[in-house]
């Protein structure tokens, strides 16, 4: 099931997701993460991306992932966070 | 003891290509970080007129690319994150440092207020007075004069930003996508009112080599430093050449989001 969201995070950026997803079991097929945020360094995100597949689309555990890689990765996010993020990507199921 | 001012690079490239544009500053920082050149700002326009997107963008989400083509406006992906970006009327300023060097805070948001603030400088050697919004905004009037973004890489720092010489919100948003058609032309009302440009605030036509004189006074200020005027090395070309073919003149990176 492809799904695509549009969500201005608040006091940040506009965050745009285009999720693929099984619908049976809501796991993440693919994902693609844009928008005009700004991300150090700029190619972790095509990591968190790869990282994100066949992840629950549950609201806790999307946002413990998210975390998790922004730590592990060392990643500096302005203007997108990781509750912004699991938002804008659970927006896609409604 | 009296210390000499710092001497860094001051390069004028005009009318290049969006991917000439693009792989030039990518050639500096590269250039840069092998200490190569010293910290260089370059003023730069666009020609043709093109789109610059963030580097998260999803360029058919955000560009049409049909019009670009009828028009003949070029579009490119930056290396940089934050939005997208009509460049027809405007300086474009590139400052290329070391993360290192003492006068560029080590903090992400800092070092764009920094950088932010010789263009603040340079545009008030023009008579117009502007305060930075982070985190990467510069308003006069109360409207957007100005949008910059920056990228660390190779322990090196690149921002480059836009500074409007003119502004034609119609053109813009032919060549922009908008995420709800139905209301369109309230954007298009909304834009208009909260972006301007030199010309709207002086009331009277600027030329890039006024604006670049004034804009290079501010840098210097800023960083107390002296902009000497050089030229890209033969070394930077050559970088130049090749980002141009592997990154910003390719489908595959333009379209890869």
């Amino acid at each position: 099931m492809k799904s695509k969201s549009t969500y201005k995070i608040p006091n940040g950026k506009l965050l745009k997701i285009f999720l693929d997803y099984n619908e049976k079991n809501q796991l993440i097929n693919n994902i693609k993460i844009t928008g005009d945020f700004f991300a150090y360094p700029e190619e972790a995100i095509e990591k968190m991306e790869n990282e994100l597949k066949n992840t629950k689309l549950d609201k806790n555990i999307l946002n413990e992932k998210i975390k998790n890689i922004i730590q592990e990765n060392d990643i500096e996010f302005i203007g997108l966070n990781s509750e912004g993020l699991t938002n804008g990507i659970l927006i896609c199921l409604k | 003891m009296f210390k000499m001012k710092e001497k860094w690079r001051y390069l004028k490239t005009e009318d290049k290509t969006a991917y000439a544009n693009m792989a030039i500053d990518r050639a500096v920082l590269v250039a840069n970080s092998e200490c190569k050149v010293s910290p260089t700002v370059r003023f730069f326009t666009w020609n043709p007129p093109a789109i610059s997107i963030g580097y998260f963008q999803s360029l058919e989400d955000e560009v049409n690319l049909e019009m670009c083509k009828n028009i003949g406006v070029d579009y490119v992906r930056r290396i940089t994150g934050g939005g997208a970006v009509y460049h027809e009327s405007e300086l474009t300023y590139s400052i290329v440092i070391p993360e290192s060097h003492p006068q560029v805070p080590k903090n992400i948001m800092e070092s764009y207020g920094r950088i932010c603030g010789a263009v603040i400088k340079g545009l008030k050697n023009l008579g117009i007075n502007s305060n930075y919004i982070p985190v990467n905004d510069i308003i006069a009037d109360g409207k957007k004069i100005s949008g910059n973004a920056q990228t660390r890489k190779l322990k090196t720092v690149l921002q480059h930003g836009t500074i409007l010489t003119d502004v034609d919100v119609n053109k813009m948003f032919l060549l922009l996508k908008v995420p709800d058609e139905k209301i369109k032309d309230k954007l298009i009302a909304d834009v208009k009112q909260r972006v301007t440009s030199i010309k709207h605030i002086l009331g009277d036509d600027i030329n890039f080599n006024e604006t670049a004189k004034a804009m290079k006074a501010g840098f210097e200020e800023e960083f107390n430093v002296d902009l000497v005027e050089g030229q890209l090395t033969s070394y930077e070309k050559e970088l130049a050449k090749r980002f141009e073919i592997e990154f910003f003149g390719s489908k595959q990176w333009n379209h890869r989001r």
